[in-house]
């Protein structure tokens, strides 16, 4: 913004007139956006305006503010407004910079007299409350990548676009399925019940979204109807709410199972990233052939060490055998007579027979006596038994 | 062998079989038919992904009022 120039003369600094009402535009310019209620005055409204312009009055004091707003945004309203009703206006001060005149430059309107309606609404939302229809347990899971998104949208050209192309350019290998149908105004809620039941039978449809653009508190009744509120609940589908703007809160929000602030958030909910997915897919490829060689190398190297079994095997079979033959020969050897011989001492015969009794031999028998080397011919001499 | 099986599934399936080999707990034969049918998968996955476009279907619920 151009900034507020003054003139100097001397000490004192003044302002051009224009530049005055520049910098309280300015100024004003700077107030949030607030609510103003009052009754309709002076409505004035003309096809050939880009403008609606009425002036509100404070019943008690008498006191006026002049409002204007947009013939676009007023039309599409669709109040059928007319003098001395109570309203809402929302919207932040303007000045009129040429006359210094200030305005209330509105963005929406909204008939009092809601009241009704609020408290019914209110009714009917702890009514389903207490059911459990808004319950946390019952809220599902989304696909991560669904078959078909079912798309639940009004006339609404601008959410309807930008929930396509958010898809689109996230995961382009999507199906969606589009149902356009009345969303404000008389029918409203039996048309959205019709096409959420039409998208929940569709054979592809993996979760849909509630698609509506912002609006007064009355276009966005229809979601907040009982019917549509439990067709939402029943749907044997999961469902995304994305009606109207950030501080509405329809109930078919509270019974969906997720909600999305804007169209471009419902998009990102409903389908999963191309390039995430495909490096997570990319990285699971990698984890399967890890997987199977480390599966092929512990079998190789239990095959292995099965072959150098198998190889030394026959050597290990001979070896005990010449092990064992060792050992019957030494225990052979020590039980050979001619092992003790060798220690000195000798067999004696008589005949054939060793003898083991000096009674058995009579004096003048022949003994044959072996030694460890050679062997000798006795005779008894004398016997002591 | 899933052409009318959802990219979810073909994906669950795939993670099934890494899972299972990653156990290292399944004989030589059937790991070899598990990869076999694991690289199936990923094929299947990728080609699901790559030169697909968006497709719209419009569809006309009957008015409720009719």
């Amino acid at each position: 913004m151009a900034k507020v120039e003054h003139i100097l003369y001397g000490e004192r600094k003044v302002y051009t007139v224009s530049a005055f009402n520049r910098g309280i535009g300015m100024h004003l310019g700077r107030l949030p956006t607030i609510w103003v209620e009052g009754e309709v005055t002076e409505l004035r409204h003309n096809r050939a305006w880009a403008n609606v312009f009425l002036t509100l009055k404070d019943p008690k004091t008498g006191a006026t503010l002049a409002v204007t707003i947009a013939r676009r945004i007023y039309d599409r309203l669709e109040l059928g407004l007319d003098e001395g009703e109570s309203v809402q206006v929302a919207g932040r001060a303007e000045l009129f910079e040429q006359k210094a005149e200030l305005a209330f430059r509105a963005t929406t309107i909204e008939r009092i007299g809601l009241g009704g309606h609020l408290l019914a609404l209110e009714q009917l939302k702890r009514a389903l409350a207490r059911e459990g229809l808004f319950a946390a347990d019952r809220k599902r899971r989304l696909p991560r990548v669904p078959r078909a998104v079912g798309i639940l949208t009004g006339a609404d050209a601008a959410a309807r676009g930008d929930l396509v192309s958010t898809i689109a350019a996230r995961f382009p290998a999507t199906k969606v399925v589009l149902v356009e149908t009345r969303v404000q105004g008389k029918g409203a809620a039996a048309a959205i019940v019709a096409a959420l039941a039409g998208l929940a039978g569709h054979p592809e449809v993996d979760v849909i979204v509630l698609s509506r653009g912002g609006g007064s508190f009355e276009d966005l009744l229809p979601f907040s109807d009982e019917a549509v509120v439990r067709a939402v609940a029943a749907s044997p589908v999961p469902v995304v709410s994305a009606v109207g703007h950030e501080q509405d809160t329809p109930l078919c929000d509270l019974a969906a199972d997720v909600r999305a602030a804007t169209p471009t958030a419902a998009a990102t909910l409903v389908v999963p990233s191309l390039l995430e997915t495909e490096a997570a897919l990319t990285a699971t490829r990698r984890r399967l052939e890890l997987a199977v060689q480390a599966q092929l190398e512990r079998t190789r190297s239990r095959l292995d060490r099965q072959r150098e079994r198998l190889r030394s095997a026959p050597r290990l079979l001979l070896e005990r055998r010449r092990a064992s033959l060792d050992h019957a020969g030494a225990r052979l050897q020590a039980l050979s007579p001619l092992a003790t011989l060798g220690r000195g001492y000798a067999i004696v015969r008589s005949g054939a027979e060793a003898v083991r009794e000096a009674a058995v031999l009579k004096t003048g028998d022949t003994l044959d006596i072996q030694l460890a080397s050679g062997s000798v011919d006795a005779r008894v001499e004398e016997i002591r038994p | 062998m899933s052409a009318d099986r959802s990219f979810e599934e073909l994906q669950r399936e795939l993670e099934e079989i890494v899972t299972r080999l990653e156990r290292g707990d399944v004989p030589v034969d059937e790991a070899i038919g598990l990869f076999r049918r694991g690289e199936e998968l990923y094929a299947a996955c990728v080609e699901r992904l790559q030169g697909a476009e968006l497709r719209v279907e419009e569809l006309t619920p009957e008015d409720p009022r009719t």
